[in-house]
């Protein structure tokens, strides 16, 4: 079973895609966290798999979380869902911050299954 | 689903890799030089004229082009000259991609097609927008993006009315708010109902029902539909070339009592109606330039 950390500020987005990483067998969300300073410390504590986390989130963005545990936690697959994938420079630096993979919204569930288990 | 740009849906489509997209992204960062850049390397300007020009640019809101020209760096018919060049050295992502091998011109012609047919949905149609206010593509985009996720994503059947310039946004029980900053500076404001708040958390949340919902989870759900708006105008603005940014979504507390315009703001209010004759609104406060 695969270890799934959700990080967004929206209660609505984590329950969405808490529903959808729950309905492949092969994954269990493990915890949830509203901003990227939680983000950070859940990684350290659960040490998840994989980490499905928003940018544009108050505190601390996802982006600036990308950053800290590519350097913190090298290898974590980090996938970034977020309303800004369609933005190339956006897009692009998440990649090269070391994101496996950015997901737009509005998201389908079987795309995201698709690429939780590509990832 | 949402506004995409080329690499993205190629990446998508396994056609091809992350490395050999940031590879083709390279390219077009070495390739496609920026105003300044290409002036120093037409030999126009000495790189101390540019960081001059730049310090100007802090003072008064002008394009590097014009500025240069105000202060006598370049005449207007060099300007045309580097304009020109820019546009016809430009590498796409396209080309970027075959040139280091990722794709055949066959592939390219498929998968540009296929783009196209994706984003079909994302098309404009016109918005009219009153006169004088500034950035008009930009309003016209955020309305119709409004009402294409309303119907794509929040499953409403709506019909839309014209856009009117207001100076009071009428006593809601929901509002909830985003801004636009960068390039633009405005508000994005969308005011619901709780029968509207209901019908749109359901399509968020995937319920059939969300009677028993807490109110913080259903105002999430608001929240969460503006922000995937939001975001996709972003995508689709930097698609046409402009650098847009947005703020986190909150709701506002003062939404019962009716909200008055700020100063140096135009507000722009589209309202939006239901089958049932329910009306809701999106307002944009725009700040004046």
């Amino acid at each position: 079973m695969k270890k799934v950390l959700i990080v967004d500020d929206s209660i609505a987005v984590s329950r969405q895609l808490e529903k959808i990483v729950n309905s492949g067998e092969e994954f269990e969300v493990v915890a949830q966290g509203r901003n990227g300073a939680e983000a950070i410390k859940l990684c350290q504590q659960h040490k998840p798999d994989i980490v499905c986390m928003d940018m544009n989130m108050p505190v601390m963005d996802g982006l600036t979380a990308l950053r800290s545990l590519s350097q913190l936690m090298p290898g974590i697959t980090v996938v970034m869902v977020t309303s800004l994938g369609g933005v190339g420079d956006k897009y692009t630096e998440a990649l090269r911050l070391g994101a496996k993979d950015v997901i737009s919204k509005p998201f389908e569930k079987d795309s995201v299954l698709e690429m939780l288990r590509r990832v | 689903m949402a506004v995409k740009f080329f690499g993205q849906f190629v990446v998508e489509k396994g056609a091809v890799s992350r490395v050999e997209l940031l590879k083709a992204i390279d390219l077009q960062e070495k390739t496609n030089l920026k105003f300044g850049e290409m002036v120093v390397e037409m030999g126009l300007m000495s790189t101390v004229d540019i960081a001059k020009t730049h310090q100007a640019q802090r003072n008064e809101d002008l394009q590097f082009g014009d500025m240069a020209v105000k202060l006598g760096f370049l005449t207007a018919e060099q300007v045309q000259q580097v304009l020109t060049r820019q546009r016809n050295n430009h590498l796409y992502i396209g080309e970027a991609l075959i040139k280091i091998g990722a794709l055949s011109e066959a592939e390219l012609e498929g998968y540009l097609k296929a783009f196209k047919d994706d984003q079909l949905a994302y098309v404009a149609e016109k918005i009219e927008i009153p006169a004088g206010v500034p950035h008009q593509p930009i309003w016209e985009m955020v309305a119709d993006l409004t009402y294409k996720m309303l119907t794509r994503v929040a499953n409403l059947s709506i019909r839309t009315g014209p856009c009117t310039i207001i100076d009071k946004l009428p006593s809601r029980p929901i509002i909830a708010e985003m801004g636009f900053c960068g390039e633009v500076s405005a508000r994005y404001l969308l005011s619901v109902s709780e029968n509207t708040r209901e019908l749109v958390a359901k399509a968020i949340l995937d319920e059939t029902s969300v009677e028993n919902e807490p109110v913080e989870v259903l105002d999430d759900s608001v929240m969460e539909f503006i922000n995937i708006v939001c975001g996709n105008v972003v995508a689709k603005a930097a698609q046409r070339g402009h650098t847009i940014d947005i703020t986190p979504p909150e709701m506002r507390s003062d939404a019962q009592e009716g909200i008055t315009v700020p100063d140096d703001h135009t507000a722009l209010m589209f309202p939006i109606y239901l089958s049932d004759g329910e009306v809701f609104e999106l307002t944009i406060f725009v700040a004046q330039d």
